[in-house]
């Protein structure tokens, strides 16, 4: 372990052992499986179960993990091995991350050659300027508009949840991860079962994947002896309606080019977008035939489905970050996000896991970022004495060293 | 709700099943003379579905048409040849397809939430030119659309609103096909403990049937060394994308090294292929091929992930025509090996 672990490691340590320190405990939580993932040689103690709480909290007390982890999924025996557990069912789970959306702001991130350790700003080149080999490494960074963006994209996803989705008993809870994303976990009687080919077919539903336009809606109708273009309306369920809002986004958006040309672009530009909200407006465009509507359609899915990460809502055995636990890679806590305060919630203030005292590092290099109220950096190899939280940051990203 | 003649269209209801029991007939009494027409129509149901995939309707003799489902379904449990189950429990779906799709909407729901446990809600909404009877429980609309092909059955293409899909009567129907068919193949895999002594008879000619209409079950062998030319779009992509150094994400490698432990290729072979990724670990490699292959970790040995699957994960690569009659990479290998082997295309009976 190096330096900055072993601090680490210490600091969890001590967060973990606060007397009033209570934790997450999710529904059957005894049918769980948990998981460690050790700060010594990045070594992962699983097929764990605990009977309470408190035993749980024991061990971690012990062990002073650098992440924590619990299964999706209940078991009658979470201690077996993988294919004589018994599974009784898994929460339905989303995963949203900033790495999966196409934040604005990866211009300003860094990237770093894995093979000749070159680095550099800006969006990351396919292959190195330097030695021309493409293992090049996006750093991903906790910023400011990755976490917004991962928040509306969350908030999107209840909708869409609550709109298409929801049955009536279903449990939610929201979590911010503590370091890019947020996860959104169902607890519903309704979904348990779900086998992951089903699970795939919801996935595949919030991404608009395969989403045939003609199947939902668009189609030639005879009428009057002329085929004229139909397609759903606004305030239309599911995605029938979606589709429709998110032409209108796409089409009022500055700057996007659809692939028209330049009479097309003048219809639209001339069109009355009111006429959305009221009337039918497949075939009253003039020029802009079911091809080219088919192509807007596709742009208006990708803008209005839910970027969820596809794999871990279909996998049934999935571990997934325990809240109310540290996140290593970045030293702030998972916790629950209280849906009426999602909006409001800031992750750089209500995450802070150590909020007092002062630790000495020396930085290498870090860009610009914030904690709690306060803006800190860039550095550039220089020894600091920063609040323990921006400290811990910095250390659980590599881009610094306690300072001896 | 339902009348004796619906019993009869519809056998698999629990109202039939009350029925039977209720006519408390002991499996002694088959043998007795007037049982003679369940078994012949027993044995007729099979037959029906073994020869020509479709079973008739007989309402000349409701108690007849009603008692012979369980006991065809007893009679191949007998037997246990797969193939012969999966056929009928088709033809019997198929049969009550047909008859389901003239129903009215209130006997429709009356069989699907009753016997099928369905929570249906009675919706008859017009969108576009569609009327939507009904709208499905999500969870219950899935576990029967996940065996649907067409592309009208994946979610994406459906309206779904609050958690019901909604569904036209004939989707309806069609959703209920594939639950009977679920149920009757369930149904057939109990094993009686022992053959009751009248049946024996029967279920020799039931064999005799199965061998006449589906042949001697065969094995075809895949080739011993993997063939290149017999992978699917997908695999040949996968590999070619190694090669030129090209990232592969996760499932396409983990797909990948599941094909090709499952068609015979070596360990060795294996971590070779993977060579040319630019972050290559010898020691890593060989660990996740053993580990896919059930030698390390939890000792499941995996298969390849269906179409489905990397079809969610971008792994699949310009489907061809074989893809379309194919559900996992597996299969393509299997058929197109057996084409270029010139075994010719296999009869397939699932």
């Amino acid at each position: 372990m190096s330096s900055a672990e072993h601090l680490i490691k210490q600091k969890f340590q001590q967060f973990y052992l606060e007397r009033n320190r209570t934790l997450f405990s999710p529904p059957a939580a005894s049918q769980r499986e948990y998981g460690f993932l050790l700060f010594k040689g990045k070594f992962m103690v699983r097929h764990r179960t605990f009977k309470n709480p408190e035993t749980l909290l024991t061990a971690i007390r012990d062990l002073s993990p650098a992440h924590v982890y619990f299964s999706t999924a209940y078991y009658q025996d979470p201690t077996a091995s993988m294919d004589q557990k018994g599974w009784l069912g898994a929460d339905l789970v989303f995963d949203i991350d900033a790495d999966h959306l196409d934040t604005p702001c990866t211009i300003m991130h860094n990237w770093k050659c894995k093979a000749c350790s070159t680095v550099g700003k800006g969006s990351a080149p396919k292959t190195c300027p330097k030695c021309k080999n493409d293992r090049v490494e996006i750093e991903t960074w906790l910023c400011d508009r990755c976490l917004q963006e991962a928040k509306e994209e969350t908030i999107h996803l209840l909708e869409m949840i609550f709109s298409d989705l929801q049955m009536g008993d279903a449990n939610l809870s929201v979590y911010f991860s503590g370091h890019r994303g947020y996860h959104v976990h169902l607890h519903s009687e309704d979904f348990r079962m779900l086998r992951e080919e089903q699970r795939r077919e919801i996935v595949d539903y919030l991404l608009g994947e395969q989403l045939d336009p003609s199947l939902q809606g668009m189609e030639d109708v005879p009428e009057g002896g002329v085929l004229i273009l139909k397609g759903p309306q606004w305030g239309e369920p599911g995605w029938r309606g979606r589709m429709v809002r998110g032409i209108y986004e796409v089409l009022t958006k500055e700057g996007e080019n659809l692939g028209l040309n330049q009479a097309q672009l003048k219809v639209i530009n001339a069109w009355d977008k009111a006429n959305f909200f009221t009337k039918p407006f497949w075939s009253s465009l003039k020029g802009i035939n079911a091809g080219t509507w088919k192509n807007i359609v596709q742009r208006a899915v990708r803008e209005t489905a839910a970027k969820i990460d596809s794999v871990v809502t279909s996998d049934v055995h999935r571990l997934i970050r325990l809240p109310g636990t540290l996140n290593g890679h970045t030293g702030l806590l998972g916790v629950n996000v209280p849906l009426e305060r999602l909006d409001e919630f800031d992750p750089f203030i209500e995450s802070i896991a150590f909020p007092e005292g002062q630790v000495k590092i020396t930085v290498k290099d870090s860009p610009e970022f914030r904690i709690g109220s306060q803006n800190f950096g860039p550095f550039h190899d220089e020894k600091i004495e920063l609040p323990t939280a921006a400290a811990m940051l910095l250390l659980c990203k590599h881009k610094a060293e306690p300072t001896s | 709700m339902l009348t004796r003649a619906d019993l009869a269209k519809y056998p698999f209801v629990a109202e039939a099943t009350d029925y039977v029991r209720e006519l408390g007939f002991s499996i002694d009494e088959i043998a007795t003379p007037e049982f003679s027409p369940v078994l012949d129509r027993a044995e007729r149901r099979l037959e029906e579905a073994l020869s020509k995939s479709q079973i008739s309707v007989e309402v000349s003799n409701e108690s007849a048409e009603i008692l012979s489902f369980p006991v065809s379904n007893l009679i191949l449990g007998l037997i246990g040849d797969e193939r012969a189950r999966r056929r009928f429990a088709l033809a019997e779906a198929k049969r009550a397809y047909d008859l389901l799709r003239q129903e009215s909407p209130e006997k429709l729901e009356h069989i699907a939430t009753t016997t099928f446990g369905w929570r249906l809600e009675r919706l008859d909404i017009r969108l576009g030119l569609r009327l939507y009877d009904f709208g499905l429980n999500l969870a219950d609309f899935l576990r029967n659309s996940v065996h649907l092909r067409e592309p009208r059955w994946n979610l994406p293409n459906r309206v779904l609103n609050h958690g019901l899909v909604y569904v036209t009567r004939e989707e309806t129907a069609r959703l209920m096909e594939e639950e009977v068919r679920m149920r009757v193949l369930e149904r057939s895999s109990k094993v009686p403990a022992s053959v009751p002594q009248p049946l024996g008879s029967k279920v020799e000619r039931a064999r005799g049937l199965v061998i006449k209409w589906l042949g001697i079950p065969t094995q075809y062998e895949l080739p011993k060394v993997p063939m290149p030319d017999a992978m699917p779009p997908c695999i040949r992509h996968l590999i070619d994308n190694l090669n030129e150094g090209k990232n592969v994400q996760h499932m396409g490698r983990f797909a990948l090294a599941a094909f090709l432990l499952n068609i015979g290729a070596g360990d060795e072979e294996i971590v070779k292929m993977f060579k040319p990724a630019t972050d290559f670990s010898e020691r890593m490699t060989r660990y996740q091929v053993e580990h896919i292959g059930g030698k390390r970790g939890g000792r499941t040995k995996y298969t390849c992930p269906m179409c489905t699957t990397l079809k969610t994960h971008g792994v699949c690569f310009k489907p061809d025509k074989i893809c379309d009659t194919i559900r996992n990479p597996l299969s393509y290998y299997k058929r197109k090996s057996r084409i270029l082997s010139g075994k010719g295309p296999s009869r397939e009976f699932s």
